[in-house]
């Protein structure tokens, strides 16, 4: 009957595979949104993001628990028939594929503009095919190791970062509250766009092996993930001062850059190659989920050939046309806006459909 | 033939079974569909004539151009009347076939009323009632008894052939480990083995293998421990073998990996039978190949291969030393090159000023890009390690003495590579002796040079993207269905107390996760107390 039996993820690879999801673009530019709307209380935005995106994710996983063994895929078709449902679903696929480009989109043009400024962009797209490429072709059980494996490999981290303690003017953080909690709640939206990469779950609940975990593990993640935005927020804001934050593109790269021992300096470039790790466990669950959903669309179990189509699209796009910085920037905020609906209100409509419309799973075929 | 198409039945139903399991993928599926068309027929069943004259003339008919064949006719005293012995000489123990057979027959000292078998005065004896199995023991090293008048041969176990003494291991020797390793014959390895476990839930299943060379294979493994479903699935791999011989255990590794594309090894081949014995402990499987002085053992982690007898047999912060220095060793092998290349030729910033003066001076003279330097020394380096292996000691020490200089000095001298170079290149040549395993040190080497490759062209992206693929095909292969990335990724913490940290042994309460034992407790509470109490 266990549709997923084969690929079952444990709790470990649950959380890490929401929490990879979660950090990725935001991590670098949430900083300055949060010094632009907020100023120094952008912290406490925060951890009112942090329990936002709790909620939903406890909405979202009790919505998904009425139906344990079934993706939203199956979910949506069993709900609104199989037609409306299909075109539901194409929206998600959409949706995946925009995730999936726009973190593939900043890993290339991160590496253009720090990296490697003379490699054509094609080439570096042609070069991370590869990983993707054996990391997703194997589905989620390899996915979700590949996300606990990045997240130990990401442990130096902290430390390194620990170092930068006596850069660090905690004076800025104060007064705490200078203006009132209006801006903090202002800068909440931003901040609950950090941790779009929960509703993954959609896809990932009837995988999981223990599902009574399910629920803690969601908020295991959504906690490290605060825990990450809070602890880099907070350096940087102790760091820069409140309008100097604002005129960095990315102040959380600055903020290595200044970090450096007697036999390493520039150690923001090691972090940002280092960075391509969790930008990859970003990415690669949206692409894997892009490709699967099709498959499944179309009724195939085997995800690997459309893999292969959307891989193979993907340099050839690349070769013909690479967003410019402008132009991702308004992926990006394009993701944002999608995400806030997909993540957020979508889960919720959800949960109410699956309350009110008791629609038994028909007996599945073996 | 019944025998054939009963194979045939359970191989199709079996590749059913697999369905999407199918773990091998498509080469297992095409391996037993060419099994199924082409297996050979061994042609019909010959029975053994009641008169001894035309059994001696089919072997001879059989074994022509066999100056080795002895068939030895003589009366025996016996109503049963002539006898025949047929062995091949270098294959028997002449003393066993003088002293036990010979001379019992030719003199015998009980009354005629003993049957024949009686007289011998050897432990296994059998009967075999047609040519192919007579055929198959005498090429076995066996010696048959025809008897006139009898429609069944006797087979005597008299095997005998030239034999090494039980030795050091070579590839893993040990500081504190037993200094026995495998030999070359089956039955002593699994002796071997047996005397590390004398427990009646060691079992061994023989299977033979190979249509010309019928290696003999005995799957060992603890009955109450081992998962029967990694067994089942190591069986079953080696039953779909349809090949001339297997030589090595190597080539039986290669022909049952789960990928083949891999560059890692993922069934462990020991020497050791202390290591085998400890495997076999914590639920894994070992197969004896006979002819062969290493065992397999799987399934196997990444992990695996890099623990050592010797881990469990010192001190446990010393061992947890050693374990980290190997990790260490793993990248400075795989890494170090291509940092090295990455640095110089594309992100120089990231080394400090004053070291990169030193090393912008030592590379002035050198006229080839990095990665050009790199890998001539590196291959340099190859080529000497294998020109050492296989000389024998005397000018072993003149190709460490030629390379010494060629590497040490002589070479920057006269600059063609730079001093730094030569750190790097020594650095990674330690590192990778380091490693304990043979089969993963040579992956090493492998996967050293195409990070190289990719440092050489696209700087430290390179080796990130190398590294991402590496882990990924890492964590995407199984060993015998078993993940390979285990205690890792899927990460499983039980299994951790002997990863990077080797706990005090009192403390290892369980058998590892990821050998997939039935039984996980192996001790109760071994605490020792000490004097405080």
């Amino acid at each position: 009957m266990k549709k997923y039996a084969y690929n079952e993820i444990t709790v470990m690879q649950y959380i890490f595979l929401i929490h990879g999801a979660q950090v990725g673009i935001g991590v670098l530019t949430l900083p300055r949104d949060l010094a632009n709307i907020v100023g120094t209380d952008g912290w406490m935005s925060i951890i009112l993001g942090w329990a936002v995106s709790v909620m939903v994710s406890l909405i979202l996983t009790k919505a998904m628990s009425r139906y344990p063994e079934m993706t939203i895929i199956e979910i949506l078709q069993l709900l609104l028939g199989k037609w409306l449902g299909k075109a539901v679903v194409f929206l998600i696929v959409l949706y995946c594929i925009l995730a999936s480009m726009t973190v593939f989109t900043y890993a290339v043009a991160l590496i253009n503009n720090w990296l490697l400024p003379q490699t054509p962009a094609y080439i570096v797209v042609l070069l991370f095919i590869i990983p993707a490429h054996q990391v997703i072709q194997s589905g989620v059980r390899v996915l979700g190791r590949y996300s606990e494996l990045v997240f130990y490999f990401t442990l130096w981290m902290p430390l390194v970062l620990l170092t930068m303690w006596r850069n660090m003017h905690w004076l800025h953080l104060l007064p705490v509250l200078r203006e009132g909690w209006a801006p903090i709640f202002q800068g909440v939206p931003s901040t609950i766009l950090s941790f779009v990469g929960f509703e993954l779950s959609f896809f990932l609940y009837p995988f999981l092996q223990k599902k009574q975990y399910a629920a803690l593990g969601i908020v295991t993640a959504n906690t490290l993930s605060m825990l990450v935005y809070l602890s880099v927020t907070l350096f940087c804001f102790g760091f820069y001062s409140p309008d100097e934050i604002t005129q960095f593109t990315w102040p959380t790269l600055g903020l290595w850059k200044i970090v450096e021992f007697r036999f390493l300096e520039r150690v923001d470039i090691l972090f940002l190659a280092s960075y391509m790790f969790i930008l990859s466990t970003t990415g690669l669950p949206y692409m894997l989920f892009t490709v699967f959903t099709t498959s499944q669309l179309l009724g195939k179990q085997d995800h690997r050939k459309h893999l292969y189509i959307f891989l193979f699209l993907i340099i050839v796009v690349s070769f013909i046309y690479m967003p410019s910085f402008s132009d991702m920037q308004k992926l990006v905020k394009l993701w944002g806006k999608v995400g806030l609906v997909v993540a957020y209100a979508f889960p919720v409509v959800l949960a109410a459909a699956v309350m009110f419309i008791r629609k038994k799973p028909k007996e599945q075929e073996a | 033939m019944g025998k054939n198409t009963h194979d045939n039945e359970s191989k199709s139903k079996y590749r059913e079974d697999r369905g999407y399991m199918s773990l091998k993928g498509w080469l297992g599926r095409k391996r037993a569909l060419a099994m199924l068309g082409k297996r050979p027929i061994t042609g019909s069943i010959q029975p053994i004539s009641d008169r001894l004259d035309e059994n001696i003339a089919m072997l001879q008919t059989i074994f022509t151009l066999t100056p080795d064949l002895i068939i030895r006719t003589f009366e025996s005293n016996f109503a049963e009347g002539r006898v025949a012995l047929v062995y091949l000489s270098g294959l028997v123990d002449k003393n066993s076939i003088n002293n036990n057979m010979l001379r019992p027959l030719l003199n015998p000292t009980s009354n005629a009323d003993t049957s024949i078998v009686d007289l011998l005065s050897v432990g296994a004896i059998s009967n075999a009632y047609d040519m192919e199995t007579v055929e198959a023991e005498i090429l076995q090293g066996s010696s048959v008894l025809l008897i006139e008048g009898r429609t069944e041969a006797c087979v005597v176990e008299t095997h005998g052939w030239p034999q090494r003494a039980v030795e050091d291991p070579q590839m893993e020797a040990s500081l504190k480990g037993a200094h026995q390793g495998f030999v070359e014959t089956d039955i002593q390895n699994i002796a071997l083995i047996r005397r590390y476990l004398p427990n009646r839930e060691l079992k061994i299943k023989q299977l033979r293998v190979g249509e010309r060379g019928k290696t003999k294979l005995s799957i060992m493994y603890m009955e109450d421990i081992a998962s029967p479903d990694v067994l089942k699935e190591m069986e079953d791999r080696i039953k779909l073998l349809n090949i001339d011989a297997v030589i090595n255990t190597g080539e039986l590794a290669e022909l049952i990996e789960d990928n083949p594309f891999s560059p890692f090894p993922q069934l462990v081949t020991t020497e050791r039978p202390d290591s085998v014995a400890s495997h076999l402990l914590q639920g894994r499987i070992a197969v004896v190949v006979d002819r062969s002085p290493s065992v397999l053992v799987g399934p196997a982690t990444f992990a695996s291969f890099f623990q050592t007898v010797d881990d469990y047999s010192t001190r446990w912060p010393v061992a947890t030393f050693i374990r980290l220095l190997r990790y260490l060793a793993f990248l400075v092998a795989t890494f170090l090159p291509a940092v090295y290349i990455a640095l110089v030729s594309f992100n120089y910033e990231v080394i400090p000023i004053d070291l990169i003066l030193s090393v912008g001076e030592s590379r002035e003279r050198v006229p080839f890009p990095p990665l050009l330097e790199a890998m001539l020394m590196e291959l340099t380096l190859e080529m000497l390690r294998e020109a050492g292996v296989r000389l024998p000691a005397p000018i072993g020490q003149t190709v460490g003495i030629v390379g010494g200089i060629v590497i040490g000095q002589a070479v920057v001298q006269a600059g063609v590579v730079s001093n730094i170079m030569v750190i790097v290149v020594a650095f990674t040549a330690i590192a990778s002796f380091i490693i304990p395993n043979y089969d993963m040190a040579s992956a090493l080497r492998l996967l050293r040079f195409v990070m190289m490759g990719l440092a050489g062209m696209f700087g430290i992206v390179g080796i990130v993207i190398g590294l991402m693929t590496m882990m990924g095909h890492m964590i995407s292969l199984e060993s015998l269905g078993v993940p390979y990335g285990s205690p890792l990724a899927p990460t499983r913490y039980s299994d951790w107390k002997d990863l990077f940290v080797r706990v005090p042994l009192w403390n290892m309460k369980n058998r590892p996760v990821s050998a997939r034992a039935r039984q996980l407790k192996r001790q109760g509470e071994n605490r020792p107390e000490g004097d405080g109490k």
